[in-house]
C-alpha cells in the first residue's frame, strides 16, 4: 500500500513537471517510463476502484496533494485531483508533454510514435492510449461544431448547457472535498470566490441550486460509500452563502429576478435573508415629489424598477414563498404607518403596483378581478 | 505502382485546391461542399497515409512540397477534423509521418515544432470561452473530464429545443429561424455517426417545425440514410419513417439496397429473403400507407422490368407478409383505412385478401378462395369500372398474397370432388393474366382434364414417372416456358409431394421434367417456396416435407 501511495506521489510530481520547461531534459527513456507509469496507474484505477479501503486512501492522498500543492480553486491543477483523474491519467500526461514545446526532438519523437503508433490490432481488455486520445478528438470537435455552429444562449439560464455543464461539475467537486473534510466545501468555495470572475461564478452557483439530484456518473465505479445522497452539493452551497453576506448580496444584485425567484422557491432557507436584503434596498429609496417616483440616493442604490421586478417575480411563485412574501410586505407597510395613500411608504406603493399588475395580468388572461391573494 | 502515384498527385491537386476554397468552412456554400465530400476526401488521406508511411520526412518533402499546408488546412475546417468515421486518427499518423527523426537543421527542427503544435491543436481542438475554460481549471478539471458531458448537455439542449420549436407552432419568439435548422442539419452531417449525437438527430428527422417546404439540408437526409442503411447508426422506427417521408431518395435508396442484397445472395431461399426483408426495417416503414405505396411502386416496376420473374414475385410475396406482421403490431396506435394502401382495389377484395390463412378456419380455405376468386372476376371483366391496368393491376394485387395463391392448386389436387370453376378460374388467372377469356377457358379445360388423370392414378399402387407424364399431357413439343405449362409443371409437383404412390418415383418424374437449367431453377424455387409456406402455416405432413427437402437438397447441388 505504501509503495503505491509513494507511486503516486512520484506521478504527482511527473505530471506537475510536464507542463514545466525542465522537460527539455527528458530523453526518450524517461518519456516511455513515465507512459509506463501511467499505463501502471490506470491499471491500478481500474482495479481498484470497487475496493474501499484502498480506494479511499488514494483518494484522500489525492485530495491533499491537491490542497497543498495550492491548487483547490487557486489555480489550475499542477497533479491529480482526485481518484477519477487516475481514469485517465495518462491522456492528462500525454496532451500536457504534448503541449509543451521545451521538449527536445529525440524526446518528441519517441512520444509521437508511443501515442500514435498507427493502426494496428486493438486491444482487447481495455482501451489504447490512442484510441482514448482519438475519442478525446472526436469529442472535442464534435463539442466544437456544436457551440459554434448550433448553440445558443439559452435565456433560463438552468436549461443552458454551458451552464449546466459548469454546475454539475461544481456540484461534483463540493461532494468530493465535503467528504474528504468538513469545512472543506465552504474553504474551497471562499477560495474560489477570490480566484476565478465572480459574475460567471454566481450564475453557476444559481444555476447549480436548480439543478435536480445527483445520480452517480455512469462510468464511475459504485461503491457503498460513496453513494451520493442528493443534494449535498447544494447543502453546501447555501450554508456557504448564509454565511457569507457580501457573497449573497452580491448573488441577489447580479441576478436576474426569475432566476433567483427559482432559487428561493427551491431552498427556503434563502428566503428570509434574500427578503432581508430587499427590505433593506427599499429602505434606502425615498420619494422624489417633483419626479413622482422613489429614487436611490447614491448611484448604486437599487431602483424601484428593478425592486419592483423582484418582488413581482416572488408574487408569482407557489405558496409558501408567496405568502412569506406577501406577509414581509405587510408587515414592513403597517410598521411605517400603514398607509393607503401612494409616496408616502415604498411598501405601500409596492402593494399598490403589485395588485393592479396582477388585476391587468387577470384582465389579460380572461379571469374575474378578484382580490383573492393580491 | 507507378500509375498509383500518378494518381495521387493528380487526387493531391485536386483536394488541394478543394481545401484552398473550402478555408474554414465558415459559408453555407464551403459547408455544403465539404459535406458531400467528407467521405472521399477520407479515402484519399487514407491513401496518402498508406504512402507516406513508407517514405522519411525529406522524402516527402520532396515528392510533396506543400504536404504541410495541406494538413493543416484540413485540421482547421472543423467540417473534416470531425468527422467521425476516423478523420482525426489518419490525420494524425499523417501529421507524425512529417517529423524528423533527426533533424538536421533548424529548419527541420521547427517543423517538427510545428507538427507537434498541429497535434496538440487537433486534440485541444477548443479554445473555450475564457470564462468556462477558466471556471474549470479553478475546479481542476482538464477537458477529458467535462468533454463528454457538456457534449451531452448541448445534444440534449438543441433537442428538446427543437422540440419546442416542433410543439409551440405559435408562438414566434422561440420559433427557430430555418437558416439555424439548415445550420444545424449541416453540422450533424460529419457528426451522424457519433452515438452521443443520436438524440439531436433523432430530433431534426422527428421535428418538422412550421415552413410548408423541407428546410434540413439533403447533404443531412442522405448522410442520416447512409448511416442507417450501413447499421452504423440506431435510430428509433418513428425517426427513420420521418427520413423517409420527408426525403425520397432516401427511401428509394433504401429499396435499391435492399434489392442489391437479394441479388447478390443466393438463389431461392425464401428465408434467407424473409431475413433480409426484415432487417431492412422497411415492412414496419410501409405501414404508413404513403411509404408502402412508393415500395409497391419499385416492386411493381421490378416485375415489369423483368417480365413477371418468380423471383421477385416470391420476393413481393414475403415483404407482404412481413409487411401485414408489422400492421398487426402496429395498429394499436394508428390506423390508416384499407384504401390508402390499396386505392385502386374494391375495400371488401382487399380485407379477405389481408386475412391471414393461418387465422381462417381450415375448412373454410375453399370457401374463402372462391370468395377471392369471384371478387377477382368482378374486377378483371368489369371493363367499364374506370380503374387503372385492368387485368394486370387485379394481378398485380392478387400475386402480393402468396398464403392464398400459393394454396390454389393444393386445394384443387385434394378434393376428390368435381373441381369448382372458381378455383380454376383463379389458377389459369394466376399463371397467365394476360389470356383473354378464350384463352383462359381454355386453360381451364386443360387443367380440369389433368387433374381428373392424377386423381384417377391416385388410386393406382404402381406408377411410373412416364406415365404421370403422359397424364400431364407433358412431352410434347410445345414451348415449356409457356405459363400453361409452368402450371402444369407446378400441378404434377405438387401431386408428387403429396400422393403417396409417387415418393419412389420423384427423382425420375424430375429428371423428365428438369431438360433445362432454368426448369431446374423455376423447380428448386417451387420446392423452397412450398416449404416455406407449409412451415409458416403447419400443414405439412412429414412425408411429403421429408421428401420435398431431400429433393431440394439434391438439385441445389446440381445447379
Amino acid at each position: 500500500m505504501e509503495s503505491l501511495l509513494q507511486h503516486l506521489d512520484r506521478f504527482s510530481e511527473l505530471l506537475a513537471v510536464s507542463r514545466t520547461a525542465h522537460v527539455r531534459t527528458w530523453d526518450p527513456v524517461t518519456v516511455r517510463r513515465a507512459l509506463q507509469w501511467a499505463r501502471y496507474l490506470r491499471h491500478i484505477h481500474r482495479r481498484f476502484g470497487r475496493h474501499g479501503p484502498i480506494r479511499t486512501a488514494l483518494e484522500r492522498r489525492l485530495h491533499n496533494q491537491w490542497r497543498q500543492e495550492g491548487g483547490f480553486g487557486r489555480g489550475p491543477v499542477p497533479g491529480l485531483a482526485n481518484f477519477q483523474a487516475l481514469g485517465h491519467c495518462d491522456v492528462l500526461l500525454s496532451l500536457r508533454l504534448l503541449e509543451n514545446q521545451a521538449l527536445g526532438d529525440a524526446a518528441r519523437h519517441h512520444l509521437v510514435q508511443q501515442l500514435f503508433p498507427g493502426p494496428g490490432v486493438p486491444d482487447a481488455d481495455e482501451e489504447t492510449l490512442q484510441e482514448s486520445l482519438a475519442r478525446l478528438a472526436r469529442c472535442g470537435s464534435a463539442v466544437h461544431m456544436l457551440r459554434f455552429n448550433g448553440y445558443r444562449k439559452n435565456l433560463n439560464l438552468q436549461e443552458d448547457s454551458l451552464m449546466k455543464t459548469q454546475a454539475e461539475l461544481l456540484l461534483e467537486r463540493l461532494q468530493e472535498v465535503g467528504k474528504a473534510e468538513a469545512e472543506g466545501p465552504a474553504r474551497f468555495l471562499s477560495s474560489l470566490w477570490e480566484r476565478l470572475p465572480q459574475n460567471n461564478f454566481l450564475k453557476v452557483i444559481a444555476v447549480a441550486l436548480l439543478q435536480p439530484p445527483l445520480s452517480p456518473r455512469p462510468q464511475e465505479e459504485s461503491e457503498p460509500s460513496i453513494h451520493k445522497t442528493p443534494g449535498e452539493g447544494s447543502q453546501a452551497l447555501v450554508h456557504w452563502l448564509l454565511g457569507n453576506s457580501e457573497v449573497f448580496a452580491a448573488f441577489c444584485r447580479a441576478l436576474p429576478a426569475g432566476l433567483l425567484t427559482l432559487v428561493t422557491s427551491r431552498h427556503p432557507a434563502l428566503s428570509p435573508v434574500y427578503l432581508g436584503l430587499l427590505t433593506d434596498w427599499g429602505q434606502r429609496l425615498h420619494y422624489d415629489l417633483q419626479k413622482g417616483i422613489w429614487v436611490g440616493t447614491e448611484s448604486q442604490d437599487v431602483p424601484w424598477e428593478e425592486l419592483h421586478n423582484r418582488f413581482q417575480s416572488l408574487c408569482q411563485a407557489p405558496p409558501p414563498l408567496k405568502d412569506k412574501v406577501l406577509t414581509a410586505l405587510e408587515t414592513c407597510k403597517a410598521q411605517d404607518g400603514d398607509f393607503e395613500v401612494p409616496g408616502l411608504s415604498i411598501w405601500t406603493d409596492l402593494l399598490l403596483a403589485l395588485r393592479s399588475g396582477a388585476f391587468r395580468k387577470r384582465q389579460v388572461l380572461g379571469l374575474s378581478p378578484g382580490l383573492s391573494s393580491v | 505502382m507507378a500509375q498509383d502515384s500518378v494518381d495521387l498527385s493528380c487526387d493531391y491537386q485536386f483536394w488541394m485546391q478543394k481545401l484552398s476554397v473550402w478555408d474554414q468552412a465558415s459559408t453555407l456554400e464551403t459547408q455544403q461542399d465539404t459535406c458531400v465530400h467528407l467521405a472521399r476526401f477520407q479515402e484519399f488521406l487514407r491513401k496518402m497515409y498508406e504512402a507516406l508511411k513508407e517514405m522519411d520526412s525529406n522524402t516527402i518533402f520532396e515528392r510533396f512540397p506543400t504536404i504541410d499546408q495541406l494538413l493543416a488546412k484540413a485540421c482547421w475546417n472543423p467540417f473534416i477534423l470531425a468527422y467521425v468515421d476516423e478523420s482525426q486518427k489518419i490525420l494524425i499518423w499523417c501529421l507524425c509521418c512529417l517529423i524528423n527523426k533527426e533533424p538536421q537543421n533548424s529548419r527541420q527542427s521547427k517543423l517538427n515544432s510545428w507538427v507537434q503544435g498541429v497535434l496538440s491543436h487537433i486534440l485541444s481542438a477548443l479554445r473555450f470561452d475564457k470564462e468556462v475554460a477558466l471556471f474549470t481549471q479553478g475546479l481542476g478539471y482538464a477537458p477529458i473530464d467535462y468533454y463528454p458531458s457538456l457534449l451531452k448537455n448541448m445534444v440534449l439542449s438543441l433537442a428538446s429545443e427543437l422540440r419546442e420549436n416542433h410543439l409551440n407552432g405559435f408562438n414566434t419568439q422561440r420559433r427557430m429561424t430555418p437558416e439555424r435548422l439548415a445550420s444545424l442539419s449541416r453540422v450533424c452531417v460529419p457528426l451522424i455517426t457519433l452515438p452521443d449525437v443520436d438524440p439531436l438527430v433523432e430530433a431534426l428527422l422527428v421535428c418538422h417545425g412550421h415552413e410548408p417546404q423541407e428546410i434540413l439540408q439533403p447533404e443531412f437526409f442522405e448522410a442520416v440514410n447512409e448511416a442507417v442503411l450501413l447499421k452504423k447508426i440506431s435510430l428509433p422506427m418513428s425517426a427513420v419513417v420521418c427520413l423517409w417521408l420527408r426525403h425520397l431518395p432516401s427511401l428509394e435508396k433504401a429499396m435499391l439496397h435492399l434489392f442489391e442484397k437479394l441479388i447478390s445472395s443466393e438463389r431461392n431461399c425464401l428465408r434467407r429473403i424473409e431475413c433480409f426483408i426484415k432487417d431492412s426495417s422497411l415492412p414496419q416503414a410501409a405501414c404508413h400507407p404513403a411509404i408502402f405505396r412508393v415500395v409497391d411502386e419499385m416492386f411493381r416496376c421490378a416485375l415489369l422490368e423483368t417480365d413477371g420473374a418468380p423471383e421477385i414475385i416470391a420476393t413481393i410475396q414475403v415483404f407482404t407478409q412481413c409487411f401485414v406482421e408489422a400492421l398487426e403490431k402496429e395498429n394499436k396506435q394508428l390506423r390508416f383505412a384499407l384504401k390508402t394502401y390499396f386505392p385502386y382495389t374494391s375495400p371488401s377484395l382487399a380485407m379477405v385478401l389481408l386475412q391471414d390463412p393461418q387465422d381462417v378456419p381450415r375448412g373454410r380455405w375453399l370457401q374463402t378462395l372462391k370468395h377471392i376468386s369471384e371478387l377477382l372476376r368482378e374486377a378483371v371483366e368489369d371493363q367499364t369500372h374506370g380503374s387503372r391496368g385492368g387485368p394486370l393491376e387485379s394481378w398485380f394485387l392478387f400475386i402480393h398474397f402468396g398464403g392464398w395463391a400459393e394454396m390454389v392448386a393444393e386445394q384443387l389436387l385434394r378434393s376428390a370432388a368435381e373441381p369448382p370453376a372458381a378455383l380454376l378460374w383463379l389458377l389459369a388467372f394466376y399463371y397467365s393474366p394476360r389470356d383473354g377469356r378464350q384463352q383462359r377457358a381454355q386453360t381451364m379445360v386443360q387443367v380440369k382434364a389433368v387433374l381428373g388423370h392424377l386423381l384417377a392414378m391416385s388410386r393406382s399402387s404402381s406408377l411410373s414417372a412416364r406415365d404421370l407424364q403422359t397424364a400431364a399431357g407433358q412431352g410434347t413439343e410445345t414451348d415449356p416456358r409457356a405459363p400453361a405449362q409452368q402450371l402444369i409443371r407446378h400441378l404434377l409437383l405438387n401431386f408428387m409431394l403429396w400422393a403417396p404412390g409417387c415418393h419412389t418415383i420423384a427423382r425420375d418424374v424430375i429428371t423428365l421434367m428438369a431438360h433445362t437449367a432454368e426448369i431446374t431453377h423455376e423447380i428448386i424455387g417451387f420446392l423452397d417456396q412450398t416449404l416455406y409456406r407449409w412451415d409458416r402455416l403447419g400443414i405439412e405432413s412429414p412425408r411429403s416435407g421429408k421428401l420435398a427437402r431431400e429433393l431440394l437438397k439434391e438439385l441445389r447441388t446440381q445447379v
